[in-house]
Parts: structure tokens; sequence; C-alpha cells
């Protein structure tokens, strides 16, 4: 049988310019004892090019985890992918069987999660933990598997890293168990990273040390990475182009210049405002929260109740993402411009 | 290991108070049932002069809190009283009837393990599958079927109809000689004197009982599997290492692991237990165990029998505790540190 690793260089060598992750049309629901079921990700259309870093912005609700376990073909419980591709290197995700699945996982495409120490196995070492997952990719021996573990170990540079490898997750400090989320997400040297709220729980000074070090080993290994975050001006300093998620869909996505220079989508510029010293500024952009009831129509745009510049038009026709200006999308009826 | 030494001190420490609460309130618990050891003992044509002597050489006209005095003071000694119904020392007793009664239970309990544990963690791994399906309506069952009605109906299958074990009498056929004792346990005692035949005896009459005890009990132990390895296979690090690819197999395995600590309560709990919960299978099999000499104990007054049962029944369950916790110890790491 092929593998899926040789079957995605084969065509590789084809096209350098195909993207390495092309989600299209991802649509991820929750059943609902209503029946009708709750829509967390609404028809998502995203490409992340080789190598690049895309960072995706959302508030907490808005689709960011549901987003990154779906692209891994395991959204949260009870959540179900309900249409779409997920083209990785070509081949989607959602026609793997389960064994090339569980062999992109962790391989091909890592994730690097949250909280990494519930995440971790209580009762396993992290040495072993990690070299488990180098011996199921890579093929290697146990030793062969601690060996690569250390030298991880070292890469994300976790001091002592013999003594490190028989610690319990339970003996270490957040920022210490998320360079081994990270170890454990680098040790096959992925194609593909996504980075769900990866920093989220740790000091700003841990976080820039963590940020900086992610940057620069996807870099070595020529990955692409998804990072996603509720914090905006992390983005700023770290990711080639940036996306705002509201919803479960994509409100402006543009690159890095553009979209802090010149963001176009109200709801960005809200989110922009809340972390400026500029009173007058937030309480512009910033309507008070809808009443929790409150629910827009499904041909609404989504952001209506929110919306400072929210007219007749966007009550009863939904705007879709379109290029306002070359690589700037925004998915709005009246973008912002100067 | 200097961990799971001063672990062990700090828990043997306890044990005597604890032995001492539980001696006090069965002592009391006891005593307050309704009957006269001495009326019982004499009969009803008994004069009362007799009752009343009766009842000053057994030290009954004392208060009862002299009473457990005495009690403890022979206790100190090796004495545990005498039975009045076997006329013998309640130690002689129990310590013949105390290795049967466990030898019963724990062959029982492994059988228990060895079904339930296996069911479920394979419904845990395939909860639609067909033995996800198999198990959910054993671990109901079970849970529903009394053991003296199994035991009989087992009985009643492979003794009378296929009459492939012997009958329900004991622990041995009256044709066999016991062997001599070491430990009290049969199987034990009779490959230690190298009597085969006395071996088979003993194992063709513990397979009834065992496989009573083992089906009946193997309920809890497999829901307690299954619902543990539901939740570990639901919880985050499971989820983390499907994402990071980690084969189906390694997964459930260490879900296994992690769930190991509630499993093993389960067992522990089930074995303090079964000590007295399995007098009704004693009773159908008339295996003259320490529930049976209990029960006889408690339905004619003889209260000696009853707090020797006690006390040996609780000494056991600090024991499995002791080494249920020393276990907790070796699989978490997070314990005792």
């Amino acid at each position: 049988m092929l593998k899926l690793s040789d079957r995605v260089q084969a065509t590789a060598a084809s096209s350098d310019a195909r993207p390495t992750f092309d989600i299209r049309g991802l649509t991820v629901e929750f059943p609902a004892i209503t029946g009708v079921p709750t829509v967390a990700i609404r028809n998502l259309d995203l490409r992340i090019e080789r190598g690049e870093i895309f960072g995706l912005v959302g508030e907490s609700g808005a689709g960011k985890t549901t987003l990154a376990r779906s692209l891994l073909r395991l959204p949260p419980e009870p959540g179900r992918i309900a249409g779409g591709e997920l083209l990785f290197e070509g081949q989607d995700i959602m026609s793997l069987t389960e064994v090339e699945l569980q062999r992109t996982r962790g391989r091909d495409i890592s994730m690097i999660v949250p909280n990494p120490r519930s995440e971790l196995n209580p009762l396993l070492t992290v040495g072993e933990q990690i070299a488990n997952v180098a011996q199921v990719h890579l093929r290697v021996s146990r030793r062969e598997a601690r060996g690569l573990a250390l030298d991880i170990l070292r890469a994300v540079q976790i001091p002592d890293p013999e003594r490190r490898m028989t610690a319990f997750p339970h003996e270490m400090s957040g920022g210490m168990a998320q360079r081994i989320v990270i170890a454990i997400a680098l040790i096959c040297s992925p194609k593909f990273i996504v980075s769900d709220d990866a920093t989220s729980g740790l000091d700003v000074t841990v976080q820039a040390q963590i940020l900086e070090l992610l940057r620069r080993l996807a870099q070595d290994r020529g990955s692409a990475m998804l990072f996603i975050t509720r914090d905006i001006g992390i983005t700023a300093h770290f990711c080639d182009r940036v996306a705002v998620i509201y919803n479960g869909e994509i409100m402006e996505l543009a690159g890095r210049e553009d979209f802090f220079f010149r963001p176009a989508h109200p709801y960005t510029i809200m989110l922009m405002a809340a972390f400026s010293y500029n009173q007058s500024l937030r309480r512009l952009w910033a309507r008070p929260e809808p009443l929790p009831g409150a629910k827009v129509h499904d041909s609404a745009c989504p952001y209506t109740l929110r919306c400072p510049l929210a007219q007749e038009r966007c009550r009863i026709d939904r705007p879709a993402l379109r290029e306002i200006a070359p690589g700037h999308y925004a998915s709005c009826h009246f973008p912002v411009r100067r | 290991m200097t961990r799971i030494i001063s672990f062990l001190g700090q828990r043997l420490l306890f044990i005597v108070p604890q032995l001492f609460g539980i001696l006090l309130v069965s002592f009391f618990l006891i005593k307050s049932i309704p009957g006269d050891p001495a009326v019982l003992m004499l009969g009803p044509m008994a004069s009362t002069d007799a009752v009343v002597s009766l009842r000053t050489k057994l030290g009954l006209d004392h208060a009862l809190p002299i009473q457990f005095w005495h009690f403890l003071v022979n206790l100190v000694h090796g004495d545990l009283g005498t039975s009045w119904q076997t006329t013998r020392p309640v130690l002689e007793d129990l310590l013949q009837r105390f290795p049967a009664t466990l030898e019963l239970v724990t062959l029982g309990l492994l059988g228990a393990i060895i079904i339930g544990v296996p069911l479920g963690v394979a419904s845990a791994f395939d909860e639609k599958g067909i033995l996800g399906r198999v198990a959910g309506v054993y671990g109901l069952t079970a849970g529903s079927l009394p053991d003296f009605w199994l035991a009989l109906v087992l009985i009643f299958v492979f003794y009378t109809i296929l009459q492939i074990v012997p009958a329900p009498l004991g622990r041995l056929d009256f044709a066999i000689l016991p062997p001599p004792t070491i430990s009290g346990f049969l199987i034990f005692d009779s490959i230690a004197a190298g009597d085969w035949a006395a071996l088979g005896s003993a194992l063709t009459h513990l397979c009834l009982p065992v496989l009573t005890l083992s089906l009946i009990n193997a309920g809890p132990i497999l829901k307690m599997t299954q619902s543990t390895m539901d939740r570990m296979l639901q919880s985050d690090f499971s989820r983390y290492e499907v994402l990071s690819g980690l084969p189906h197999r390694m997964v459930v395995r260490h879900a296994l692991r992690n769930s190991l600590p509630s499993i093993v309560t389960i067992i522990s709990v089930l074995y303090g237990y079964l000590l007295g919960g399995a007098v009704l299978v004693e009773i159908v099999f008339s295996w003259g165990g320490a529930g049976q000499y209990a029960v006889q104990g408690v339905l004619n007054s003889d209260i000696y029998p009853v707090l020797g049962f006690v006390l040996f029944s609780a000494i056991f369950s600090l024991i499995v505790y002791l080494i249920v916790d020393i276990v907790y110890v070796a699989i978490d790491p997070r314990i005792g540190r």
C-alpha cells in the first residue's frame, strides 16, 4: 500500500505553488435537542500557504478550537463535520481511512494544545510521552526514540533535559509543560502545525520566549503554521497573514501590514480598539453586548447586533467574504476604507 | 522505596485504634440483640437458679463496659472466648473456618476479575459493538440475580442433570481424608502434602461456588471498569493522544492504566464485603466457612464467634486496604510524594 506521505510527496513535486493546507467550505455542526443543529463553523474557506505563519484571531466561542480540531478530523464532542474539503498538500483529509488519518496526525500535521498540564497523561513521564510519538510515527527503536526526545527537549530549551525526561507533568510549571507539548508537536518535523491558543495560560515574558522559539523551530523545519489565538496583539509580531473569525465565519483576512494599518471590518476595528488606551475610540466602535437571547436571522450579517455601522441591508442580506483590495478580504457590505 | 516504607509505617500506626473502634461498636451492637444466652443454652425447662448461676459463670451479670473490658483482656492473651454451640474456643474454630471462606472468596473474586475487567475494557473500546452490548446486558443481569439462586441453578445443571461435579456438600468428598493442616487452604495444603486425590476433590468442590461468586461479582467490576474507561477515553489526555496520532491500542492501554485505581478500589471493597457476603453461597454448598459460623452465632446469641468473625474480617479488610494504598502509590506518581 502506498503510504500517504509517499503519495503526498509524489504529487508535491508537480506544483510547489499549492498551499500546504486548503480548507474549502468547511462546516461543523453541533447537534441540539431542538433538532436544528448549532453551526459552529459555517462554510469556511482558508488557505495556508507553504511556510507561512497564519494568525487566526477570535473571541471565546468564535469556533477557534472547533476549527483547530476539525482540521485533524477530530472536532470537540459531539460536533461533527457536516461538509467541506480539507486539502492537505492536495490530499483530502476527509477521504482518509482511520489508519491513514492516525499516521497523518502528529507526523504530518501536529497540534499544540492549550492547558498542556491537563492534556498530558498524568501517569507517564514526559520523556515517555514524547518518545511514544517518535516511536510510533518515525518507526524507530525505543532507544532511538528516547534519544530523539532528548534532542527535542534541548531544542525547546528545557533546562536540564536529562532530568526532565523522567519528570511527570504535575511536576512541571505551565511554561515548561507548554514546551513539552511544543516538543511533541515538532518531533516529527510536521509540514503543518496547528497551534490552538497555545500561549494563553502563560506569563507575558514566558509567552514571548515561547513564541520566538516556536517561530524559529517552525522556520527551521519549513513547517507552515495556523496560529489560533484570542490575543490580537500576538499576531502583529508573529504572523505573516492574519484573519479574524467571528461566530464560525471569517470576517476579515489580510496580510499583516494591511490588516493592522488598514483594517476594514468594524469587528476587527472593535477588537483593536479594545486593546487601545483611547477611550473614545473604544466607545465609538463597541456597542453594548446584545441581550443573551437575541439572535440574528440566518440571512443577516452575524455581527449586526454589535456593529455600530449596521444598516438595513445588513439585517436582510448576509455579506460574503470578498476581496476589497488585492489580498485583503472582508465580509462586510460597508467596509471601512480610507 | 523509602516513600513506601514511611507510608506503611504511618498506616500501621492507625491499625490498633481502628481495630479498637470496630470492636467497641460491634460489641455493643451485638449485645443489644435481644435473647439471653444462658436461657438459650439451658433450654426452656431450666430453673431460675440454674440460669442465674450460669449467667454469673459467663460473666453476664457484670455491666456491659466491664464485660467489654474482660473481653479485651482475654483478647490480648489470645483468647477470643468460647462458642457455646460448638463448645470449642472461637480462635480454633475460626482458624479452621476462615481459610475455607478465604479460599472460596479469593478464587471467586479472581474469576470475577478475569470476567469483568476484559469485558469492561472491550465494551469501552467498542461501545456499540457486539461485545459492548453483551457487556451491557451482562452487567445488568449480574447486578439483579441473587447469588444463592444462581448457585441452585448451577447445582441443578451441573450436578443433577450433567453429573460432572460432586454433590454440594462441603469442601471434600467424604471418602477423602483432608491433608494435614498447614494454612487451612485445601489447595495449598494438598499440594504441600503431595496429596493429589485431595487436590482434585478440593478443586471439583470449589468449581460451582467459585463460578457462582465469579459470575455475580463480575457485574460491579465490569460496570466500574466500563465507566472509568469511558471517562478516561473522553478525557483531555486521551484525546490529545489521539490528536498526536498514537494508535488506538496504545490509547486504550494508557486509559486502562489510568483507570486502575478505581478498578482496584472496587475489587478491594468487594473482597472485604464477600467474607460475610458469601454466606448464602456457603450455606447452599454446606461450605462450613466463617460466614456461616458468624450467622449461626447471631441467630443463637452466641456472641464470641460473632465478635471473632468481626475481628478477623476487620483485620483482613485493613490488610487489603493497606495493599490497595500501596498499589495506588505504585500506580500514581502524584500520591505520597
